[in-house]
C-alpha cells in the first residue's frame, strides 16, 4: 500500500513539525455521561478543536439525555490511516468528523462510509452532501487576523490583492511579523495553497511576497493565533475562521478580516464508517445536528457555522453569502481528492517554494516546471 | 355448458399478440442501443480525463512530476454522485500515485485509450487504461494511467436516451392496439346485425334475408337463403299434402253421408242392404286412407323404424298374402307366392314390410290385375310383387312416389301408397325399382335390400 506508505510519511512530517513549532495541544477528549438511564452510547472520532464542538454535544444531550457521548480528539492524520484500514467495530467510532476534506471524500469515495439514511434533515443543501454517506457540518471561512494596533500606519489590508500592495509597500517593517500556513507541512495549508492559486495565478506573486517579508510558515491556526496574541506576528493569513472568532472573543485586540476579493470556504466533513458499532445513535446525533433548532443554536453560538437553508441570522452560511458575494467555498467533488494526491504534493510544494524563495527580481511563472 | 370459442377473441388475439412481440423486441432494442450510446458518450470523459492527467505527467530532472488536475476528476463525475477512482502505475507495475490501486482492464492495448465494464471491491465501475510515456528530455519508462468511475450518470443517461423511445414504442403499441379492437369489432359488427335479424323473426317468417354489403357475409346469407328456400319448398309440400289429404278424405266421407241420406229415404229393406253395402265399402275406403296416412306420418317420424329385428323376407311374403287373401276380391285372383330358398334374411320392421306389401298388393288390385306374385330374392335380398296390370309409363317413375301423384295411366286409390313403400324403402335403406314383368305386360315393383342381419352398414 504505496499510498498510505506516502501518506504516513507527510503524516510524521507534519507531527513532527508541530513539535517544533510548538503548537499547544487542545488534545482533551470530551466525555459526557448521560444523566438518566438507558444508558446509550456515541462514540465520535474527531479532528476538530474541542471547544468548538462542546457545546453542540452539549446541547445534544440536553435533549437526549439518555445518551453518554464520548467524543476521542485525534489529529486529521492519525483519523484517515485508522480508517483507511477500515478498523473493526471494537476501535470504530459511530461517527468520523474532521477539518481534512480531501481525505474525509477519499474515505467515503473508497467505501469506508455506510448510508446516512434518513438522518440529515431534507432541505440541507446540496452541495453539502455527497451520495448520502458524506455531510457537511459546518461553513468556515479562511480569514487573515490583524493586530491593529500593531500594524504599520496605513490602510490595513482587505482582500488578497491589497494584502499583496501591503506587503509590499512595507516589506521592511513587516519583515519576520507576518505568519502564514506551511503548505510542506500541513495538510490544510496546502489545500489552501492550492485553492488559492485556482482562484487566480496572481497567488504567486503573494507567496513571493510573503517569502520576501520571510513570512513564519506553522502547521496549524492556533499556533498563528498565539503567535498573533502575543504579539510575535501583527498579521495572519489563512487561518480559520471559528478559531480565529473564538481567539478574537478572548483578546480583543485581535481583528479578524474576510478577504473582499474572495474568500475559501472550508466545511467540515462527517461521516459514518462501515463497521460503526452503533450508526443508529449516529443518525440520531446528525438528525439533532441538521435540525432547525439545532442550527438555529450553532448559528448564535457563532463559531462554525449554521448551514440550514431556512437559517438566516448572523452566524449561518446564507448571511454569510449574502453579506460576502465573492466567498468560494471549497466543492465536495472528486477533485478534492487530489489534494492528498502525494506527487501533487511534491509539485505544488516545489513550486511554492520556488516562488516563496525567489529572488526579487525574477518573476514567477504560473504555470510550467518548477526550476531546479 | 362451457362457451364456445369466440371469433373475436381469436381475431383480436390473433393480432395483438405478435404485436406485442414485436412491440417487446424493439423495447429490447431500443434499450440496447441507448446503453450502447450512452457508454460511448462517457467513454469519452474516461479518455479525456486521461489524457488531461498524462498532459500533467513530466519527466524531470531524472524524476517523475505528476500535479493531478483536480478537473480532469471531477469531470468523472457528471452526475455528481460518482465514485472516482485513478491510479498511476509505473513500468513494475506498483502504484505511484492514486485513491486506489485500479486494475488493468482485460482488453488494453499500448496505443489507445481502452474502456471497460469490471466488478471490483463489490463495486460496478468502468475502467479506462492509457499507456503514457511522460514528455520530457530524454526517453522516460512507461506509464499506465488508469481511472474509474461507478455507473450512475451511465444509467442515468440510458434510462433518458430509453425513456424518448420507449414512449413513442409504447404509444405506437397503445394505438395499434385500440385500432385492432376498435377495426374487429366493426368488421364483426354485420354477423351481430345478422344474429339480431334472425332473432327478430317470428316463428313462421321464412322470407329470404337482405344480404349485408361484406362478399363473406353475403355468401353466408346466400347459404342460409337456399336453406330457407328449401324450408319453404318443404313447408308448401307439407301445405299441399295436407290439402290433398283432406281433399281425398273428404270423398268418401260425404260419400258416407250420402249413401245414408238414400238408405233413410227408402223403406225397402233390399234397398236398405245395399245402401249399407255402399256405406260399408266408402267406410272402409275412408279408414283404408286414415290408416295409411298414419302410416305416412309414422315414417316420416324421425325414430320410425328404431325397432329393427332380424327378419325373413320369406314370412313376410307369406304374411301379406295370407292376410290379402281374407279380402273377397282377392277371391277371383290369382294370387301366389314365389319364393327362393333359403329365405333371405334382413334387420327390418315387420310392420313396416307388411304395410308397404300391403300397399303394392293394393295397388295391383286396384289397377284391375288379375294375376299378381309376391316373391323373394337373395343376394342381394330383394322383395318383389308383379302383376299383370296395365303397367306404368316409366318416364314418369319418379313422380310415382310422391303422395297424391299417380302414372297417367289409371291407377286409381289414394296416391299415397307408392309413397309409403317409397318411404320404407328409404328407412330400411333399400332401393325400389319399376320394371316391366319378362312374359307380360304390367308392372314388377322391387325392393332391394343392403344385407343380412351380420352385415354392418
Amino acid at each position: 500500500m504505496r499510498l498510505t506508505r506516502h501518506l504516513q510519511r507527510a503524516g510524521a512530517l507534519f507531527l513532527l513539525a508541530c513539535a517544533l513549532i510548538g503548537a499547544r495541544a487542545h488534545a482533551a477528549d470530551i466525555v459526557l455521561n448521560a444523566p438518566s438511564a438507558p444508558q446509550q452510547r456515541l462514540v465520535i472520532d474527531g479532528a476538530i478543536d474541542p471547544r468548538l464542538i462542546e457545546p453542540v454535544f452539549k446541547a445534544f444531550q440536553r435533549t437526549h439525555p439518555h445518551v453518554a457521548v464520548h467524543y476521542r480528539n485525534r489529529t486529521t492524520e492519525a483519523l484517515f490511516t485508522t480508517y483507511l484500514a477500515d478498523p473493526g467495530r471494537q476501535q470504530s467510532a459511530d461517527l468520523v468528523l474532521s477539518s481534512a476534506m480531501a481525505a474525509q471524500y477519499l474515505l467515503a469515495n473508497n467505501g469506508h462510509a455506510q448510508s446516512l439514511g434518513d438522518a440529515i434533515d431534507p432541505n440541507w443543501p446540496e452541495d453539502a452532501r455527497w451520495r448520502n454517506e458524506l455531510v457537511a457540518l459546518s461553513f468556515e471561512p479562511i480569514v487573515m487576523v490583524l493586530r491593529a494596533d500593531l500594524l504599520p500606519k496605513g490602510t490595513p489590508p482587505t482582500g488578497h490583492q491589497s494584502l499583496l500592495d501591503y506587503l509590499s509597500a512595507h516589506a521592511k517593517t513587516l519583515d519576520g511579523k507576518v505568519v502564514t500556513y506551511g503548505p510542506a507541512i500541513s495538510d490544510t495549508g496546502f489545500t489552501f495553497a492550492v485553492q488559492d492559486a485556482r482562484q487566480s495565478p496572481r497567488y504567486w506573486s503573494l507567496v513571493k511576497a510573503l517569502g520576501q517579508v520571510h513570512a513564519h510558515r506553522t502547521a496549524s491556526t492556533q499556533a498563528m493565533l498565539d503567535g498573533l496574541s502575543e504579539g510575535r506576528f501583527v498579521l495572519g493569513y489563512n487561518l480559520i475562521g471559528s478559531y480565529a472568532r473564538l481567539a478574537a472573543e478572548q483578546d480583543p485586540r485581535l481583528e479578524v478580516v474576510i478577504p473582499d476579493d474572495y474568500a475559501l470556504v472550508v466545511k467540515r466533513l462527517a461521516f459514518i464508517p462501515r463497521n460503526a458499532p452503533s450508526p443508529n445513535m449516529a443518525r440520531t446525533f446528525l438528525r439533532y445536528v441538521t435540525s432547525r433548532p439545532a442550527q438555529t443554536r450553532i448559528a448564535a453560538d457563532g463559531l462554525i457555522g449554521a448551514l440550514h437553508p431556512a437559517l438566516d441570522q448572523a452566524g449561518t452560511a446564507e448571511r454569510l453569502l449574502r453579506t460576502h458575494p465573492h466567498l468560494r467555498p471549497i466543492r465536495l467533488s472528486p477533485g478534492l481528492m487530489t489534494l492528498i494526491d502525494p506527487m501533487k504534493r511534491d509539485s505544488v510544494v516545489s513550486r511554492w517554494r520556488s516562488a516563496f524563495n525567489a529572488a526579487p527580481s525574477t518573476t514567477v511563472a504560473p504555470n510550467g516546471p518548477p526550476p531546479p | 355448458m362451457t362457451l364456445a370459442p369466440s371469433l373475436f377473441q381469436r381475431v383480436t388475439l390473433g393480432l395483438l399478440i405478435p404485436l406485442l412481440i414485436g412491440g417487446i423486441a424493439l423495447l429490447a432494442t431500443a434499450y440496447e442501443s441507448a446503453e450502447r450510446t450512452a457508454n460511448e458518450n462517457l467513454d469519452r470523459l474516461l479518455d479525456a480525463a486521461t489524457r488531461a492527467m498524462a498532459e500533467q505527467l513530466r519527466w524531470q530532472q531524472d524524476r517523475l512530476w505528476f500535479d493531478v488536475p483536480a478537473s480532469a476528476l471531477d469531470t468523472l463525475a457528471p452526475s455528481d454522485s460518482e465514485r472516482v477512482f485513478y491510479s498511476l502505475i509505473g513500468p513494475d507495475g506498483t502504484l505511484i500515485s492514486g485513491n486506489a490501486h485500479l486494475p488493468a482492464p482485460s482488453n488494453h492495448s499500448e496505443n489507445a485509450f481502452t474502456a471497460d465494464t469490471i466488478t471490483w471491491n463489490g463495486m460496478t465501475i468502468r475502467l479506462g487504461q492509457r499507456t503514457v510515456i511522460p514528455s520530457g528530455w530524454t526517453t522516460p519508462p512507461r506509464f499506465e494511467l488508469r481511472v474509474a468511475h461507478t455507473l450512475e450518470a451511465r444509467r442515468a443517461l440510458t434510462l433518458a436516451l430509453f425513456q424518448g423511445s420507449a414512449l413513442r414504442i409504447l404509444g405506437l403499441l397503445v394505438l395499434a392496439s385500440v385500432s385492432i379492437v376498435v377495426i374487429v369489432r366493426r368488421a364483426l359488427h354485420p354477423l351481430r346485425q345478422l344474429r339480431y335479424a334472425l332473432r327478430r323473426r317470428s316463428s313462421e317468417d321464412l322470407a329470404a334475408l337482405t344480404p349485408p354489403p361484406t362478399r363473406e357475409l353475403k355468401e353466408l346469407t346466400g347459404a342460409l337463403n337456399e336453406l330457407l328456400a328449401r324450408l319453404r319448398a318443404m313447408h308448401a309440400e307439407q301445405q299441399r299434402f295436407i290439402g290433398d289429404a283432406s281433399h281425398q278424405l273428404r270423398t268418401p266421407l260425404s260419400g258416407l253421408s250420402a249413401h245414408a241420406e238414400l238408405a233413410l229415404r227408402e223403406t225397402d229393406p233390399a234397398k236398405w242392404r245395399d245402401a249399407l253395402e255402399r256405406l260399408h265399402g266408402s267406410s272402409r275406403q275412408a279408414a283404408r286412407l286414415a290408416s295409411q296416412l298414419l302410416s305416412y306420418t309414422r315414417l316420416n317420424h324421425p325414430d320410425a323404424l328404431e325397432e329393427s329385428t332380424p327378419l325373413a323376407l320369406n314370412a313376410c311374403a307369406q304374411a301379406a298374402v295370407s292376410s290379402a287373401l281374407t279380402r273377397p276380391e282377392v277371391r277371383r285372383i290369382d294370387l301366389g307366392l314365389d319364393l327362393c330358398s333359403p329365405s333371405p334374411r334382413i334387420d327390418g320392421s315387420e310392420w313396416a314390410l307388411a304395410e308397404a306389401l300391403a300397399n303394392l298388393l293394393d295397388n295391383a288390385l286396384h289397377v284391375g290385375a288379375t294375376h299378381i306374385t309376391v316373391g323373394t330374392l337373395d343376394a342381394p335380398p330383394r322383395l318383389w310383387v308383379e302383376d299383370n296390370g296395365p303397367g306404368i309409363d316409366h318416364s314418369l317413375s319418379e313422380d310415382l312416389t310422391r303422395p297424391f301423384q299417380r302414372g297417367t295411366s289409371a291407377y286409381p286409390g289414394s296416391g299415397l301408397g307408392l309413397a309409403i313403400v317409397s318411404g320404407i324403402a328409404r328407412a330400411h335403406r333399400a332401393t325400389l325399382d319399376f320394371d316391366r314383368p319378362e312374359q307380360h305386360q304390367g308392372l314388377r315393383v322391387t325392393l332391394t335390400f343392403k344385407g343380412a342381419a351380420h352385415e354392418v352398414d
